[in-house]
């Protein structure tokens, strides 16, 4: 069998992560579309009835006329005049329609309606008709405005870009507005200038990144209100509110600030209304639409697809419509595509092209009737026109003569052919009953020619809502050849994965134990069910609740493993009763087994997490009861418990004392910061960040880092190996062969390095996450922290029974069950956005995605970042173990383990979820479900590199410096023995009083030696 | 001390030939559908309906039977006699009822006052499967334990009859929670009662692997005395 030699198993391992990375790109870039449709803008051609060589529009394109021009032009094709010549679009972050709507046939509740006075009032005296406008997931801000102002659903990457705006180069209403040359204001969120560059006239940005603040973000939006009311330049202006998306964000849907903000939105509708809409001008009338991109969850989170964050309002205040009464104002459903097309037809221009909205029928009322059927059909038109680039063989068939292919479409009353006939065939049947309306109606009688109207505008309406539905639920063709050839590469990178990690595997296990236990030949319990563990888990994601209960699988699967720990603890090791460890050793596995395993459980009920079961109480809901006190009494414990034990698993390592007593100051002075920063700063119930509170939170970031860099760094090198065992050792003429040099001194040193590595980073890394999660999350970190310390006792302890790869699988399953412990789900709605902005003076979108990213995966990477102490010597008994070449050659590659396991797991995961992602593109919920979790295997990949990369570096580090000291020793040694007794003797004195002051690089230490004599 | 392996097994063969593990077995199995029937009939109530009653019925009715039936499996039937047997028996029933409850709680049963009648209920009977049967055949003999559930090694029919049942009815409830995270919306989706069914089913499984063993082992005995 060829033997991995340590840079083979790297060459491999680094190829095959770059497949799986190369792989994946190529998937994501095929599965996820990022182009629309149809590309071009709808121009006077959209006005035509739509044909089947469809490249007319390009055409048309270049010799557009000028605005004014291309207005009337517009104006004439489509027959209907513009209602309105200003538009005021008021968009309020994260309003829930039901604030304003109420629920269910229910009026909003008391609280809600008093916050709300002048709006309520404009709803029940029929001056303003609201809709539930349904938004499509991920309901973030950008994907939702692009859908309000473009009328079509975009790719479902739009959520990785929401970070990092650009430019809207899609056809939308805004486009048309410039082109019949509308003149334009935007105030607040800069997200629309990002969209919009240089289209609006005047314009002020303000950020929709520091969640924290809820009162300056909405003034600077406010304080133009009056200039801009009085200004009569404007023909749009947007006004985009964050404010209440913030106080969401701080303190959920029921949060105390929730009833003053809409009371100041109300305040702002009542002047818009006041000034603008009543007052108007020599005939120059103003619509005033209030919209939310998304709604909220209980907790005032959004990103996915519940009814509460899909819920978003469209409110249209000022058409010159008959409404009769509240509940025909407030009870009517819309999608939030709808809005697009609706301003289109009420405001004289064409329909953006790759709109999915059908026209919101009340809204229109204000026009008459015919102008109202033109209206729908010019919608249907540009429905067509999609459907036809999706369905060119449907609707460009051989057909035979039009009024043949009319009069059987008015045979068939009813359409039930399959999806896509179907739609033909309502089609063919609107278009085939208008014709003859325009036949009839000179003739006929006018009751029956309103009858007949109102029967064809009915069928028109029936084709648009049939296709729009059709239309949004598409199944855009996949470059299936991209995707196979991504998915092939990632199922070899992760068999070239796996089949190393066995390989390895096999090989430590027959240097560990050559002849006690056969090795490789069976299995164990635990071994067996770890690969079960994986292969269930990753098979269970094809089950779309799997997916979103999956907390429950991680927490079932490692309480499981970790039974099987204890089942093998209480039996006793294998074969013997208590052959090798005693009867209290024993007990004391039992006992840290079974600790870890009640840790998991709180953990498991702290947040019930998940989408079906997330109401049921649990500690977190439990806690926030208790009031803000016991939460933050909870808080600082758990702080101070995790320093202390942080502190004390330091001073466990009883080598290089004083450079130890310098890393726990530094950590205790950041606790003390962190401690300071939660007392002081996060109580504010407005939860505005100070500047203080600001630069605290830098200062810890600070610390912590050179925290780190300083023990990663320095510490290897520092170390020196004890002087005075050295002496020692010389005086018993131990240190005659360098195997056992490396045994008795080495060995205990490099694992001392190892110790105080992997502390110093998990306490870091715990000590910054306390900083930035919520504060309710920090009762789940300490049992996080318990857990990890708890099952690298065990590990210790237990030495051999359980292979290397075991362990570290057993870490990485802590990891992910500590994932969801932590109250993440696969919704991305429960990422916790607040805390991305701690410490940021300014904006920084890749620093704030950098926060969030730390955040959410806070567990997984705890567990690999302290795969650093990973110790595996401990198979290594007698420093006879030493002398064999197969063991020195296996202690070359040691740190390959838990570079290898995660990044097999990993892969394992990866490659079926992207299987199981191509297999359910057709499934209901594959953007709501599986594409969301699909980011987040994404993200935990990338989470998995970066742990890996920071364990392998610093497992170099410390590979490098063995050498060195190895060097150091041995000559040291051979150096000794060849001394006289009475220089000896000096030497020892001399040796004791150094190893006082252990921070004696080791090579200005041989130096002194030779100097010494 | 114990007697020497092989007169031990010889000794097993003896005093529990195949018709007394048969009628055991069926004897279990018996009060087990005796008990749904019973609840069915006079209670009208199913695992699904009303979970805390047939599981209150299906556990006390198996109490007795297993209780009785396995002391005659005793160990060791010189040094201990019959009713001190059931006796030990009766005392693993809380005790296996306590691991079993905390087993299951542990691995994510829901904790709450409107939780416990079914969680002790159903930890009853699961103590009935595994702990009680070989609390009352072996007693405190730690060693015949940890043969029978650490080392799995088997010999003899009582250690089969004892050791598959209840590794039966453990695996079976484990992957009887398997459904419990689905949406389906049906309500034997609940705690405990999927886990109820996937223990009784591996029991009974376990009790017909055992049967098998049994045969087996019976068989190979004849061909190697003759």
């Amino acid at each position: 069998m060829a033997t991995l030699t340590c840079t083979r198993v790297a060459i491999f391992t680094i190829c095959a992560v770059l497949l799986q990375v190369v792989g994946l790109f190529l998937f994501v870039l095929g599965f996820f579309p990022t182009k629309p449709a149809l590309s071009g803008v709808s121009g006077p051609e959209s006005y035509n009835f739509p044909t089947c060589n469809s490249t007319d529009g390009h055409v048309e394109e270049l010799r557009r006329p000028p605005p004014e021009q291309l207005k009337a032009l517009y104006e004439g094709l489509s027959g209907i005049p513009s209602s309105f010549d200003r538009l005021v679009l008021m968009v309020v972050d994260g309003l829930p329609a039901e604030f304003v709507l109420g629920k269910s046939q229910m009026p909003p509740g008391k609280s809600m309606k008093e916050a709300m006075p002048f709006t309520q009032s404009l709803l029940s005296n029929g001056k303003a008709i609201g809709y539930h406008a349904k938004a499509e997931p991920p309901t973030v801000t950008m994907p939702r405005l692009k859908a309000i102002v473009s009328g079509a659903i975009g790719g479902f990457l739009d959520v990785a870009f929401n970070f990092n705006t650009q430019k809207f180069l899609d056809d939308n209403l805004l486009g048309q507005f410039d082109s019949i040359g509308w003149k334009m204001v935007m105030h607040g969120d800069e997200t629309w200038l990002k969209m919009f560059p240089g289209l609006f006239a005047r314009q002020d940005g303000v950020s929709s990144f520091f969640v924290k603040d809820t009162v300056e973000v909405d003034h600077n939006v406010s304080r133009h209100l009056d200039t801009e009311l009085r200004a009569k330049d404007w023909n749009l202006l947007i006004l985009h509110y964050l404010g209440l998306d913030h106080v969401g964000h701080i303190g959920g849907r029921h949060s105390v600030l929730m009833a003053p903000k809409l009371n100041e939105m109300d305040e702002i509708i009542r002047t818009i209304y006041t000034t603008a809409i009543l007052q108007e001008s020599a005939g120059k009338s103003t619509l005033l639409v209030v919209v939310s991109d998304h709604g909220m969850t209980d907790g005032g989170n959004h990103g996915g697809s519940s009814y509460e964050e899909t819920d978003s309002l469209a409110l249209f205040v000022g058409l010159h419509s008959k409404i009769q009464d509240y509940t025909s104002a407030t009870q009517n459903a819309a999608s939030q595509v709808d809005i697009a097309p609706t301003l289109a037809i009420l405001f004289g221009v064409p329909i953006p092209k790759n709109s999915v909205g059908v026209l919101i029928p009340e809204t229109l009322s204000c026009l008459a009737d015919e102008q109202q059927l033109r209206a729908i059909e010019l919608n249907s038109w540009q429905l067509v026109r999609l459907l036809l680039a999706e369905l060119p063989h449907l609707f460009c068939g051989n057909s035979p003569s039009k009024d043949v292919v009319y009069e059987q479409a008015l045979m068939t009353t009813r359409c039930n052919h399959s999806n896509e006939e179907k739609l033909y065939c309502f089609f063919l049947k609107a278009v085939a009953s208008h014709e003859i309306w325009k036949h009839e109606k000179l003739s006929s009688s006018t009751s029956s020619y309103v009858n007949d109207l109102h029967n064809v505008t009915a069928e028109y309406y029936n084709f648009s809502r049939a296709s729009a539905q059709w239309l949004s639920r598409r199944v855009t063709d996949k470059p299936l050849a991209l995707l196979a050839v991504g998915i092939s590469i990632m199922l070899i990178s992760s068999v070239v994965l796996v089949g190393l990690l066995f390989l390895f595997s096999k090989q430590v296990g027959k240097i560990q134990s050559p002849d006690s236990r056969n090795f490789g030949s069976k299995w164990h319990l635990d071994e067996v069910f770890v690969l079960a563990a994986v292969l269930i888990h990753a098979v269970s994601l094809a089950s779309s609740s799997m997916v979103e209960e999956e907390q429950y699988i991680w927490h079932f699967l490692t309480a499981t493993l970790f039974f099987i720990f204890l089942r093998t603890s209480v039996w006793g090791q294998l074969a013997g009763a208590s052959s090798n460890s005693c009867n209290g050793d024993r007990f004391f596995q039992i006992l840290l087994t079974l600790s870890l395993l009640i840790c998991g459980r709180i953990l498991r009920g702290w947040y019930q997490g998940g989408v079906n079961w997330t109401h049921h109480p649990d500690i977190s809901k439990w806690l926030e009861q208790m009031g803000p006190v016991s939460v933050q009494y909870l808080q600082v414990a758990s702080m101070v418990l995790v320093t202390g034990l942080g502190l004390f698993t330091l001073h466990q390592i009883k080598t290089m004392k004083v450079f130890i007593v310098l890393v726990q100051a530094s950590i205790f002075v950041t606790s003390i910061c962190v401690l300071l920063n939660t007392m002081v700063f996060k109580d504010s119930m407005t939860g505005i960040s100070t500047y203080s509170a600001t630069s605290i939170a830098q200062a810890i970031y600070a610390t912590l880092g050179v925290t780190f860099l300083g023990v990663t760094l320095t510490a290897p090198w520092l170390m020196p190996v004890s002087s005075y065992d050295i002496g020692k050792a010389m005086e018993h003429q131990f240190a005659s062969s360098d195997h056992e040099v490396h045994y008795n001194y080495l060995l205990p040193c490099i694992r001392d390095i190892s110790c105080l590595i992997g502390r110093t980073t998990v306490v870091c890394w715990c000590l910054l996450q306390l900083l930035l999660q919520h504060k309710i999350k920090a009762g789940p970190l300490l049992l996080l922290f318990v857990q990890l310390l708890i099952c690298m006792k065990y590990f210790s302890i237990v030495g051999s029974i359980h292979k290397p790869w075991v362990k570290v699988a057993a870490l990485y399953f802590l990891g992910m069950t500590g994932h969801f412990g932590l109250g993440n789900s696969n919704s991305l709605a429960t990422m916790d956005v607040a805390g991305a902005y701690i410490g940021l003076s300014s904006h920084s979108t890749l620093l704030s995605g950098i926060l969030l990213f730390i955040i959410t995966y806070a567990s997984p990477l705890l567990f690999l970042l302290s795969l650093v102490t990973y110790d595996p010597d401990e198979g290594v008994k007698s420093p006879l173990d030493l002398q064999s070449r197969a063991v020195r050659h296996y202690l070359q590659v040691k740190f390959g383990m838990p570079c290898l396991v995660p990044l097999a797991l990993n892969s394992v995961v990866l490659t079926t979820f992207t299987i199981i992602l191509l297999l359910m593109r057709n499934h209901l919920f594959v953007w709501s479900v599986f594409s969301p979790k699909y980011l987040y295997v994404c993200a935990a990949t990338i989470g998995v590199y970066i742990g890996v990369i920071t364990v392998a570096a610093i497992s170099g580090e410390k590979n490098e410096n063995e050498k060195v000291l190895k060097l150091g020793v041995s000559f040291r040694t051979s150096y000794m023995t060849t001394l006289s007794p009475s220089h000896k003797r000096w030497l020892e004195a001399v040796l004791e009083v150094l190893s006082f002051s252990s921070e004696q690089d080791i090579s200005s230490f041989v130096r002194t030696d030779a100097e010494g004599i | 001390m114990s007697p020497p392996k092989e007169l031990k097994i010889a000794l097993d063969c003896f005093s529990s030939p195949l018709p007394k593990v048969f009628a055991v077995h069926f004897l279990c199995c018996f009060a087990l559908a005796a008990a749904f029937q019973f609840a069915h009939v006079y209670y009208s109530s199913s695992l699904v309906s009303d979970p805390v009653k047939t599981l209150l019925v299906l556990w006390i009715a198996e109490c007795p039977i297993v209780l009785l039936g396995y002391g005659f499996l005793r160990q060791d039937p010189d040094s201990c006699s019959y009713w001190k047997a059931v006796g030990r028996g009766i005392i693993g029933i809380p005790a296996g009822a306590l691991l079993s409850a905390s087993g299951a709680i542990i691995l994510g049963a829901p904790v709450g006052l409107q939780y416990l009648t079914k969680t002790l209920n159903w930890s009853f009977l699961l103590s009935l499967f595994t702990v009680v049967p070989s609390a009352t055949v072996f007693g405190p003999s730690w060693r015949d334990w940890q043969h029978l559930f650490g080392n799995l090694k088997i010999t003899g029919n009582v250690d089969h009859m004892v050791s598959l049942p209840a590794h039966g009815a453990v695996i079976g409830a484990w992957f009887g929670a398997w459904p419990m995270p689905l949406d389906w919306e049906r309500p034997w989706q609940e705690w405990p009662i999927c886990v109820s069914y996937g223990a009784i089913t591996g029991y009974l499984l376990g009790v017909i692997a055992s049967l098998i063993f049994a045969l087996v082992f019976q068989r190979s005995k004849h061909t190697k005395s003759e």
